[in-house]
């Protein structure tokens, strides 16, 4: 499943990038992410509690941060499985100074397997959307409290 | 329905007659054995961890904290299987079919489909086993997937198999006169590509297995939900090194077969009595609906490349057939449906140049073996899909063009030129297919239906209407057997190893029985599927159970029939010709008063002491007879349906639908009634509402009956159904199968009604299944360019 977007961030790009990179705005900000531990640079060992249409569950896996290119791109890679599928994705992030404020440009590719895929798969769009929109709102929120 | 369910006096064949079911008072009032209704002291359940992964390595697997967990008794993965862990029997092989690969009872280093078993956990109830399922660790490194068939055929996709070179495991080519000079002096050749999706067969009732060991008998009772409880057996006894007389499998009442349960063997068929021998406790696992729909076989996905050559007049010079066949993952079954979809294509028609050709394709997907048809619907399919380009390229009346090619009855035994799936030669032993075809047209009023469309179209409604033909083959070999005994009690007992998954057995085979021995078919028990009673036979599939199991039955019981003479014969002291069996009585004929009944005949012909008449040939009432059919026996029918498409929302309204069957002699018509009903149920569900989807990565999309859409009381129309009884001459009851004509031409038809709904919009359906989206975006298309 491929999702993409945009979103504006009321914060300079060097403030956006540096909140993206941080283990705690990612934490507080990323529905259902219960855990995330960085066990070697830009390497996290993350928890996810998700419910796609009936099927909640618990996915442990992990999260990397790759290609970063400072302050502007870098690229996600997340996988995670447990007792109702897997999920696998893979998502890039540009960032896009505009004065005061930066554009988010983001697309991915989300792939889910397992119960999830037969049973949730016709809501996946929806929840995913529903779920990026979450993150991006929480931070908004952070950005416009901390400059 | 017409006719009135109505007792036969006693005086009158049976055969033939429209009797209610034997079996019906137990089924209707809950009081059928099914395999979930085994319930033996301290049972314990199993549940099956399946792999989530279309294709990926199992890196490794922990089941440690599995085996921890409450209620937990054990807990198998690959490495405890021992000698059970090689490949699965390899059921049918074929000399094209140059990898037959099986799938193991639990996958060991690699697993290639989203439902293959990982892991099996045994516990004492259902809930723990399933929870415990979960504390099963599975470290999966996902592989690149071979998901759609086009592409998996291809050079270079990702290979379902790493010891092969690609996803071909077969290659096989069939041809009939010479194809090439027949297109190359035809005057007009058309080619299309058909698109046959994947469906599932559901049953009312899923898979299921019980096991019981009995460690100082050393024996071991199966009960499962199979249409082959005698090669489930025979395989059992060969894996675990026991004789076969110390297996017993039974397949007590079975809630639906249709195809899927006749493969052998599933890992749960291995799995339950391995555990329960391993834990010397009964084990029951009961497949539940989303297992169901990744778990158990499935079918139908083919892409045909066809092409037709006629003549100016519409006669068939030559067809040719190049298609993909979607295996799944394994190919247990082996060739059978390819091999049944290019010798049913066909049918009714004289086809002097015939070329078929497939490639069966490895996918990561659930592996395919027959479905109600098996293969027949997708010949069947393409085969009227060119004849109605034909008529519409040519501007033939599309009933024309099929009465200029029939097969005429005076031309049987008709040679079609190809070898069957039974590897006899396919050679129709009779039928009348012109007049099985008017009658159709009859039903359905085929010649008033321009203006009644027209009368339509003009009030604003799109209806449509088709007909499509086809001939099944049915009744095949190898053998089956039967044994027919008389009790002292005077019923008679009829066992065969040929098991009944609704189709009727207890009633069909009781009234043959009963003609024979002069009693009433309630007199007469059935008693099916269980080795422990008749430990011959091979299954319950290709529309067979009545001609091949029937006629042993009738055999058996004219061998009984002939010794209740030969006993009445010494004890009422006339000759045994002179003795007629009727009501339950042995009699001098035309000397009622000189008679005994059957019973206390039985019971004089077992005596305790003295001396037996050299001429009775051992005890009893009893003999065991089996018939071998020299080849398949072909049915043949016509199935007309009317449509209304509406063009606004897609939706498909079956307003009619008739079906002129010729099986040969019917032995109950209401059977054979109910047969067709369910039959045309699925057909048309596999026409317009089942499609199992899977994406891209091979992850199946249709696991819930929310998704995969079954057809309903309410969707199905009202059928009119006429019977038409052309003997076969291959068999002393000049009977012929059943069990799969209601699907076969369902989605043929349904595609030229659509067609001929939508005919003002050009729209040509080439595909199937068809959903109300599908044909909703073919009509906007279509309105767009108009």
């Amino acid at each position: 499943m491929k999702l993409e977007g945009t979103n504006t961030l009321p914060a300079p790009i060097e403030t956006v990038w540096k909140t993206i990179n941080d283990p705690e705005a990612l934490r507080r900000c990323t529905p259902g992410l219960d855990e995330l531990k960085e066990f070697e640079p830009d390497r996290y060992e993350a928890t996810l509690r998700i419910g796609i249409a009936a099927v909640k569950g618990t996915y442990k896996g992990t999260l990397a941060i790759t290609d970063k290119q400072a302050p502007s791109h870098c690229k996600l890679v997340l996988q995670g499985s447990g007792n109702s599928g897997f999920v696998r994705g893979e998502g890039v992030i540009d960032l896009e100074p505009q004065g005061d404020v930066t554009l988010v440009k983001w697309a991915g590719d989300l792939q889910v397997g397992g119960l999830i895929a037969g049973v949730g798969q016709r809501m996946l769009m929806g929840v995913g959307k529903m779920l990026i929109g979450q993150f991006f709102k929480c931070l908004e929120q952070q950005l416009g409290q901390g400059v | 329905m017409r006719h009135r369910n109505t007792y036969v006096p006693m005086s009158t064949r049976y055969f033939g007659a429209r009797i209610t079911r034997n079996e019906d008072p137990a089924l209707l009032t809950g009081r059928g054995l099914f395999v979930d209704d085994v319930r033996l002291p301290a049972m314990a359940h199993a549940a099956v961890l399946r792999s989530p992964h279309a294709h990926a390595r199992i890196r490794r697997i922990d089941a440690r904290r599995a085996q921890a967990a409450p209620g937990v008794l054990a807990v198998f993965v690959h490495a405890d299987l021992g000698p059970l862990g090689e490949p699965l029997p390899k059921l049918i092989p074929h000399p094209s079919l140059t990898y037959h690969k099986t799938q193991y009872a639990l996958a060991p280093d690699k697993v290639r489909y989203v439902g293959e078993p990982v892991a099996f956990v045994v516990a004492e109830s259902r809930y723990a086993a399933e929870d415990a399922c979960d504390q099963v660790e599975v470290d999966y490194e996902p592989l690149p997937v071979a998901a759609m068939l086009e592409a998996a055929a291809a050079p270079g996709a990702p290979r379902v198999h790493d010891d092969m070179d690609s996803n071909v495991c077969a290659h096989y080519i069939q041809r009939v006169g010479n194809v090439e000079e027949a297109f190359a002096r035809a005057p007009h050749r058309f080619r299309e590509r058909f698109v046959i999706d994947r469906g599932a067969s559901c049953p009312m009732e899923t898979r299921g297995v019980v096991a019981a060991w009995d460690s100082r008998s050393r024996r071991l009772d199966v009960w499962d939900s199979t249409q082959a409880p005698i090669p489930i057996r025979n395989g059992l006894a060969e894996m675990f090194g026991l004789a076969e007389e110390d297996v017993r499998v039974i397949a007590p009442d079975v809630g639906g077969g249709f195809g899927p349960k006749v493969m052998m063997f599933y890992p749960e068929e291995v799995l339950v009595p391995l555990a329960a021998m391993r834990l010397g406790r009964p084990v029951k696992w009961i497949e539940d609906r989303r297992e169901h729909l990744v778990a158990t076989n499935q079918e139908r996905e083919q892409i045909h490349d066809a092409e037709i050559a006629v003549d100016s007049d519409g006669r068939i010079l030559g067809v040719r057939t190049v298609f993909l066949y979607d295996a799944g993952a394994y190919i247990p079954y082996g060739l059978i449906v390819p091999i049944v979809a290019s010798t049913t294509l066909p049918g009714p028609y004289h086809i002097p140049n015939y070329h078929c050709e497939f490639r069966a394709v490895f996918t990561n997907k659930t592996m395919v073996s027959p479905y109600r048809g098996a293969g027949r619907p997708h010949g069947v399919f393409v085969m009227e899909r060119l004849l109605d380009r034909v008529a519409r390229e040519l501007g033939l009346d599309r009933a024309e063009v099929r009465r200029r090619n029939f097969i005429q009855p005076d031309e049987f035994p008709y040679d079609v030129g190809l070898i069957y799936q039974d590897n006899a030669p396919l050679r129709y032993d009779s039928g009348n297919y012109p007049g099985c075809f008017d009658r159709a047209l009859e039903l359905i009023g085929y010649r008033d239906w321009p203006a009644r469309q027209r009368a339509a179209r003009d009030s604003g409604r799109w209806l449509g209407c088709g007909v499509a033909c086809y001939v099944e083959g049915t009744g095949i070999g190898p053998y089956e057997g039967a044994r027919v005994t008389v009790e002292p009690s005077g019923r008679v007992f009829v066992a065969t190893g040929v098991g009944t998954q609704g189709q009727g057995h207890m009633t069909s085979f009781a009234q043959i029985a009963a003609d024979a021995l002069g009693v009433s078919p309630r007199e007469v028990t059935v008693r099916t599927g269980d080795t422990g009673v008749f430990g011959w036979g091979t299954g319950t599939f290709a529309s067979r159970a009545a001609t091949v199991a029937g006629n042993a039955v009738a055999l058996a019981a004219q061998a009984v029939a002939d010794k209740s003479r030969t006993v009445a014969a010494s004890l009422l002291e006339a000759p045994p010709d002179e003795i007629e069996l009727a009501g339950g009585n042995a009699f001098v004929r035309g000397v009622p008063g000189r008679s005994m009944t059957l019973g206390a005949l039985a019971r004089t012909a077992n005596p305790l002491r003295f001396t037996m008449p050299k001429e009775w040939e051992g005890p009893g009432l009893e003999a065991v007879r089996y018939f071998t059919p020299p080849q398949g026996t072909f049915s043949n029918g016509v199935h007309a349906c009317v449509v209304e498409v509406d063009i606004e929302t897609g939706q498909l309204t079956v307003e009619r639908y008739a079906v002129v069957h010729d099986c040969g002699r019917v032995i109950n018509p209401m059977i054979l009634e109910g047969q067709i009903h369910g039959g045309v149920a699925q057909g048309l569900g596999g026409a317009f509402w089942e499609k199992l989807a899977y994406d891209d990565q091979a992850q199946p999309l249709s696991t819930t009956l929310m998704d995969y859409l079954l057809p309903t009381a309410a969707e199905m129309p009202p059928i009119e159904i006429e019977h038409m009884e052309t003997p076969s001459p291959l068999n002393p009851l000049g009977v012929k199968g059943a069990g799969e004509a209601g699907v076969i031409p369902a989605a043929a038809v349904i595609a030229q009604a659509v067609d001929d709904a939508l005919a003002p919009l050009g729209i040509q359906i080439a595909q199937t299944p068809l959903n109300p989206n599908l044909l909703w975006r073919l009509i906007t298309e279509a309105r767009r360019r108009s």
